[in-house]
């Protein structure tokens, strides 16, 4: 419990002079950014790896805010938040992966307008 | 934090079963192998008597909402349990059968049970949030699995075509509430959910939530949608139902759904729904209401009009599902009510009971397709999808029949069924709301179900069965436990109606509602480092324009 109350001090202090202009609103722009171009790309693109990789940028997307948000905060459960969204990513990065192979398996492509065997 | 640790006996409970039946679904011995079902079954009823016994932590604003969620979790996986039996490795335990040498990496039946019970646990544990990391990781480990049982459920391409759909916007529903969840923490500074209230009721009292963090809630709201199958995110519902087993697509139908709604219901208690006095009917703040407005409305009117156009009865069931979760809509937006308030007036209670009402009789539908079976036209043994296959059940299986008859009829709302009695709270609660609009609408979207219910339920019990050419007839499964399952279903839709189990589902739904502004003492609920973090907003590394968006909100 110790570590934990003094923990938040660690976290305060001046920004580094390297990043000394980049504000709250800088990081929130990119990861702004990085949402509408991981749901972009998902919408246009037909290409099954390509699609999962988009919603892997949307993950980091929102790994970039709370980690602003942290530091804005000046506490660590944003950064707790993405050490977790990580494992999560990564998790769903297997299962992407596997699944992308089955498919790739029965059909030899990865163009998903050829698996359109259910509709109506 | 400890004593939290002890309220989750249940979930422990099963993970433990979990981890065992993935290993002994492994074993060349066939005899071991056949263990996985029942000791999942254990598994479960363990875990439901541990749930009912385990004293709740009932800290948040939803005190009883967690033991609902683990009774109803076990109660209704036991069923689901029956109804997936055969699912996994039937053709291949039958080759192996024959002689063929038992190969552990081509089967299936591990991962199956071992993921079903996955699922179940993050659905008991979404309950239990206190917390948006847990919230998230609940609701990510009651997907996830759901993503590969849909894949390994048939050896069809089908199958493999809607665990894909399924994957794919299931990641999208999921990076969008993941962000909704990162600007809810940054405009509160807290994921703690009492801790996020605390602060909002504070924004609330001072001029207002600020933008970031509402912008959270919608996009939170969106993202879970997917998990409820709710309208901007209900594209993949008929195609994922149709492409997998029946026994899958009821679980699909039940298990992210429930997550999905407690999960809403937790976010949306954060904001609360603020009436002017502790008599009157709270609402919404503003961008929510109209949202969840348009969502539920449009989500009833999308669901069952599509429904009407559809052949194949796994897809009018996934359609339906869409449907129910717009009529959930309405008993969700109109909020807890007044303190103390009935089942008919707390919308809350009203979902969480329509949850199990849904479940039933869906379960039950989808039974009887999983006790059916017929050769497609590869020469392949399926089960039964298309409503001429049903055709005059009666005289061949009466009792799937009306099985069949009395769940769709339930779905659909009949009088003496339990579809009904789900029914009307949700009525009630809509007007007592006031949302007179959307109740009409649900009125009429009640109207339109009722012509492919009943169609159904006429294709079951009312016509006579036509001559099908020889190859093509109906035959029975080899999986007498779908039966049961089908059964259980078609007497609970009679049976729960009598008996009163709604008590339950009020507890469930009971909401500790909180006007005066910031009641709970953050100090108390929130996490150490951030207690004890100073209000050190002007050492923080924000411009001016940071400053002007988000607003100092440490609450504490």
């Amino acid at each position: 419990m110790n570590l934990l109350s003094i923990a938040p001090t660690l976290a305060q202090g001046p920004m580094p002079t390297e990043m000394g202009g980049a504000t709250l609103f800088h990081y929130l722009l990119v990861s702004a950014i990085m949402f509408g171009l991981g749901l972009i790309g998902f919408v246009t693109r037909r290409n099954l790896i390509i699609m999962f990789l988009c919603t892997e940028l949307m993950f980091q997307a929102a790994g970039i805010a709370l980690i602003a948000f942290s530091r804005f905060h000046l506490n660590h459960t944003g950064e707790t938040f993405v050490i977790f969204v990580l494992t999560v990513a990564a998790a769903e990065a297997a299962l992407a992966l596997a699944l992308v192979v089955l498919l790739f398996r029965r059909k030899e492509t990865l163009d998903a307008s050829s698996w359109q065997d259910l509709k109506g | 934090m400890i004593e939290k640790i002890f309220t989750l006996w249940p979930e422990i409970t099963l993970f433990v079963f979990t981890c065992v039946v993935m290993i002994l679904g492994l074993s060349r011995s066939l005899s071991v192998r056949r263990l996985c079902a029942p000791l999942s079954a254990a598994a479960l009823a363990i875990a439901g008597v541990l749930a009912l016994t385990t004293t709740p932590d009932a800290k948040g604003a939803l005190p009883h909402l967690p033991l609902f969620v683990k009774v109803l979790t076990c109660a209704v996986g036991l069923v689901l349990l029956l109804q997936l039996a055969g699912t996994a490795d039937r053709g291949y335990e039958t080759r192996v059968a024959r002689g063929e040498a038992f190969d552990p990496l081509r089967s299936t039946r591990a991962e199956f049970y071992a993921f079903f019970l996955f699922s179940l646990t993050g659905l008991m544990l979404c309950g239990n949030a206190s917390d948006l990391i847990w919230l998230f990781l609940a609701l990510e480990l009651t997907s996830l699995p759901t993503y590969v049982m849909v894949a390994i459920s048939a050896d069809r391409n089908s199958a493999k075509e809607a665990a894909v759909k399924y994957f794919f916007l299931g990641a999208l529903g999921a990076a969008t509430f993941l962000y909704g969840f990162a600007l809810i923490y940054g405009g509160t500074g807290t994921t703690d959910l009492q801790g996020i209230h605390a602060a909002l009721s504070q924004q609330m009292a001072t001029g207002g939530i600020n933008s970031i963090a509402m912008a959270g809630l919608v996009l939170s709201v969106i993202g879970i949608a997917f998990k409820i199958a709710a309208v901007p995110m209900h594209f993949y519902t008929p195609d994922v139902y149709q492409g997998s087993s029946s026994g899958v697509a009821s679980m699909l139908a039940f298990v992210p759904k429930t997550a999905g709604f407690v999960a809403l219901i937790l976010v949306l208690a954060t904001v609360g729904w603020v009436s002017t006095s502790p008599a009157t009917h709270g609402q919404l703040p503003e961008p929510l209401h109209s949202l969840l407005w348009i969502m539920a409305a449009l989500t009833m009117t999308v669901g069952n009009v599509l429904a009407v156009m559809q052949n194949s009865i796994k897809r009018m069931l996934g359609y339906s599902s869409v449907a129910h979760s717009g009529y959930m809509l309405v008993a969700l937006l109109a909020g807890p009510g007044p303190e103390g308030a009935s089942l008919t007036r707390n919308g809350l209670s009203a979902v969480l009971f329509y949850l199990i009402v849904y479940a039933v009789a869906n379960l039950g539908c989808f039974a009887v397709l999983g006790c059916l079976e017929k050769t497609s036209s590869d020469g392949k043994s399926e089960e039964i999808d298309h409503i001429d296959d049903i055709r005059g059940l009666i005289s061949t299986r009466p009792l799937l029949a009306w099985v069949m008859a009395v769940c769709s009829l339930s779905l659909l709302g009949l009088p003496p069924l339990l579809g009904f009695m789900g029914k009307l709270p949700i009525f009630s609660t809509g007007l007592a709301a006031g949302e007179i609009v959307l109740v009409v609408i649900l009125g009429l979207n009640s109207a339109i179900a009722a012509y492919y219910y009943i169609r159904i339920a006429k294709n079951a019990i009312l016509e006579q069965s036509p001559v099908r050419p020889a190859g093509e007839e109906i035959r029975d499964a080899a999986v007498p436990a779908r039966q049961f399952a089908g059964i259980i279903a078609g007497l609970g839709t009679v049976v729960l109606a009598i008996i009163p189990i709604s008590s339950l589902a009020i507890d469930g739904g009971t909401f500790r509602h909180s006007r005066s502004g910031v009641t709970n003492s953050p100090a108390q609920t929130l996490p150490a480092p951030v207690g004890s973090a100073e209000p050190a907003t002007a050492d923080a590394p924000t411009g001016p324009v940071a400053d002007a968006t988000v607003p100092p909100t440490i609450a504490r």
